[in-house]
């Protein structure tokens, strides 16, 4: 696994790998600010009514409500990260930064709570609302009619003190009029995963701006953060390289094309003789070196007895009767007996001898087995090699 | 400190002109640099940028009306003014939305590809949604609607495909055409030539005009899946026509860098239908190849 991210990153062109190393430290970065916000977070379940009077933002996160405009800055430039260097995909422009700003007003929990279910709602009344055949601008009146409905009866239901502004409710309704013109043209799933992707960054932004460092940035003087992150926006925003989502999404253009040059190699490779790379010598007379065949290891003949009345040592006998005279094969065990008719081999003459008696099974192989001491001294150097084993005492039965 | 922040960012010297993909990022560098803002405005208005094309001497689609306020939408009456077979477009729509076509009349009624019927109440109601800016984005408060007869695809073209309209997109940086696709639309796109529904893209060569390869939602294929016609190797008819209406488009506009919609019209041939400002980079999966680099190879430096 290691080695194949090893192997890719190597292929990677400098188009590819610069997008990664921004969108690798964009992440970290985003990453370690959203840690100190959470843990900047007194609490994440409180309702506004268990704060005497103080607003939720500086209860839960000591950011003054005075100060809220102050974050904005921070949220458009984590906005612009989120776009030109990874690539996500969000309704609107900077709706996800006033989804968090909304956030910051109602609570960690409550704000998604609140914003959840007045999208649902709008979602659930959208449909019929566009059987009326209503104007754009009529549909979101209604609309927001709707949703200052539901968020009153939120505020009735869950706390009075919640803090539910005119801008809350403007942003969700745009979000449901995006909702279902996203799903309308694209269809359910990637308006899922739109609405998905602004909720995400929403919360990311929420937890950025009240971290350790926009606060010590805002405490320092009001001016610093504007000017900061203009500055930073000015930086960044110029960037003009790949997102790190169109890395993935133009990813099948590298990978194929990769494909198909192996591909290519590869039929190249078969049209050349075995065991040569390429073809070097092209329009030359053909002088390529053909390896030679490595030979087959040595296998151990494998001894099969034939019985005596098989065809092949009837066919051996009847061909070299004198080699065989004297050999007596045996076939059973009745035949060691001591009274049974047997005889010991008497030498042959060497050029008998030398006629080597082949019992052939299968493949050439020898099939038989010699007379080990004798056949060697008094014969000559070529052993006579047959089926039978040559009994010459009692002892060796 | 700067200097090195800009080639981190790929700004330095070399980083610009590296690669071969054109991100969106960069495209968008692009149209900041060669668009100009009046020019935009008005290929974003069909209704103008029809005008500016047609002053060019460029061959559009026809028209049968603009409706530009409630006044004359008043004044319309489709049974009159309608032919049999027409197509109900906002003036600044996007992406298809908000295009209504009827490919037939009988009396008083129209009927869609599908066989669904439009009586003229319907037609009407859809005209002042149009004119209402219902399908216009979020700016527009009113809109035009821009009535046009509906355009019978050469034969040859459609042939390939079981209903609707194919198109093709070529992108063009000033005078020259960098890359062009077809859009097949398929039964399953119902009949729509937009790639998001399933609608076939198809790259061509830019030099014999012939598609090279074939794409269904990023699996690429040979054979239309529905006709049965084998696009690979098909030649797309008088290409040299819709490269020289393509290379004239933008600087008609007032774009420098763009992407024309031109259809192949039974009749006429090659026509455009629109043209794009922000034409988007899917293409380079389509056909296989960066933008980048054939925009670096008219010289442009990515400043």
């Amino acid at each position: 696994m290691i080695a194949r991210v090893g192997q890719i990153w190597a292929n990677a062109t400098p188009q590819v790998r610069r997008p990664f190393y921004v969108g690798l430290a964009v992440a970290m970065v985003l990453a370690m600010l959203v840690g100190l916000g959470v843990a900047n977070t007194e609490t994440f379940l409180a309702l506004p009514s268990t704060f005497d009077g103080v607003a939720s933002s500086q209860a839960i996160w000591g950011l003054k409500p005075s100060n809220l405009l102050m974050v904005l800055p921070l949220g458009s430039f984590l906005v612009v990260l989120a776009r030109s260097f990874i690539g996500l995909k969000a309704f609107g422009l900077f709706t996800p930064m006033l989804i968090a700003l909304a956030f910051l007003q109602i609570g960690p929990v409550m704000g998604p709570v609140v914003l959840c279910s007045s999208v649902l709602v709008g979602m659930v009344v959208t449909p019929s609302l566009l059987k009326l055949r209503m104007t754009r601008v009529g549909f979101l009146g209604v609309l927001i009619s709707l949703i200052v409905l539901v968020l009153v009866g939120l505020q009735k239901l869950l706390d009075t003190n919640l803090q539910v502004d005119a801008f809350p409710v403007i942003v969700c309704a745009l979000c449901v009029e995006r909702w279902w013109k996203q799903w309308g043209k694209d269809g359910a799933k990637p308006a899922a995963k739109m609405a998905l992707n602004t909720f995400v960054l929403a919360i990311v932004i929420e937890f950025v701006m009240v971290s350790d460092f926009a606060m010590a940035l805002i405490e320092w003087s009001p001016l610093l953060m504007p000017a900061t992150m203009a500055v930073a926006i000015a930086i960044l925003g110029r960037y003009r390289g790949l997102r790190l989502s169109e890395i993935g999404r133009f990813a099948p253009i590298w990978l194929e094309r990769r494909r198909k040059a192996k591909a290519e190699k590869s039929a190249a490779r078969e049209a050349l003789p075995e065991g040569v790379e390429e073809d070097r010598r092209q329009g030359l007379p053909d002088t390529r070196r053909v390896p030679e065949r490595e030979p087959a290891p040595y296998r151990k003949p494998e001894l099969v007895r034939l019985h005596p009345s098989h065809g092949l040592v009837l066919a051996a006998m009847a061909k070299h009767p004198a080699a065989m005279r004297g050999v007596r094969v045996m076939a059973s065990v009745a035949e060691l007996q001591d009274d049974a008719d047997r005889h010991v081999s008497e030498p042959i003459a060497e050029r008998e001898a030398r006629a080597r008696l082949r019992l052939v099974a299968s493949g050439g192989r020898v099939m038989g087995e010699s007379g080990v001491g004798w056949t060697a001294d008094r014969v000559g150097p070529r052993q006579l090699i047959h089926n039978a084993w040559v009994i010459r005492k009692v002892e060796d039965v | 400190m700067f200097k090195a922040f800009n080639r981190w960012l790929g700004l330095g010297q070399g980083g610009l002109m590296e690669g071969e993909i054109l991100g969106i990022n960069m495209r968008n560098a692009l149209i900041q640099k060669y668009n100009p803002r009046h020019a935009i405005e008005r290929a974003r208005d069909k209704v103008a940028a029809k005008r500016a094309l047609e002053a060019a001497g460029i061959a559009c689609t026809g028209t049968v009306a603009v409706l530009e306020d409630h006044q004359q939408v008043a004044d319309f009456k489709p049974t009159r003014d309608m032919p049999d077979a027409w197509a109900i477009k906002p003036a600044r729509g996007s992406q298809g939305d908000g295009i209504l076509l009827a490919v037939r009349r009988e009396g008083n009624t129209w009927f869609k590809g599908s066989g669904t019927p439009l009586p003229e109440d319907m037609v009407m109601h859809h005209i002042q949604k149009v004119v209402d800016g219902g399908f216009s984005g979020d700016s527009a408060a009113e809109d035009a609607a821009l009535i046009e007869p509906l355009i019978i695809a050469d034969p040859a073209l459609s042939r390939i495909v079981p209903e609707g309209l194919p198109d093709l997109r070529v992108i063009s940086l000033h005078h020259t055409p960098l890359m062009a696709m077809v859009r097949l639309p398929t039964n399953e796109s119902d009949g729509k030539a937009n790639l998001h529904q399933r609608a076939i893209g198809a790259g061509i060569d830019m030099e014999t005009g012939k598609i090279t390869r074939a794409v269904v939602k990023g699996t690429p294929i040979t054979h239309h899946p529905d006709t049965g016609v084998e696009l690979i190797g098909f030649e797309i008819p008088g290409w040299k026509r819709v490269l020289e209406l393509a290379s004239k488009c933008g600087p008609a506009v007032g774009l420098g860098y763009c992407g024309a919609d031109i259809v192949l019209d039974v009749n006429d041939g090659p026509l455009v239908i629109e043209v794009n400002a922000h034409p988007g980079i899917e293409i380079q999966n389509i056909n296989q190849a960066g933008l980048k680099s054939r925009i670096a190879a008219t010289g442009e430096d990515f400043r």
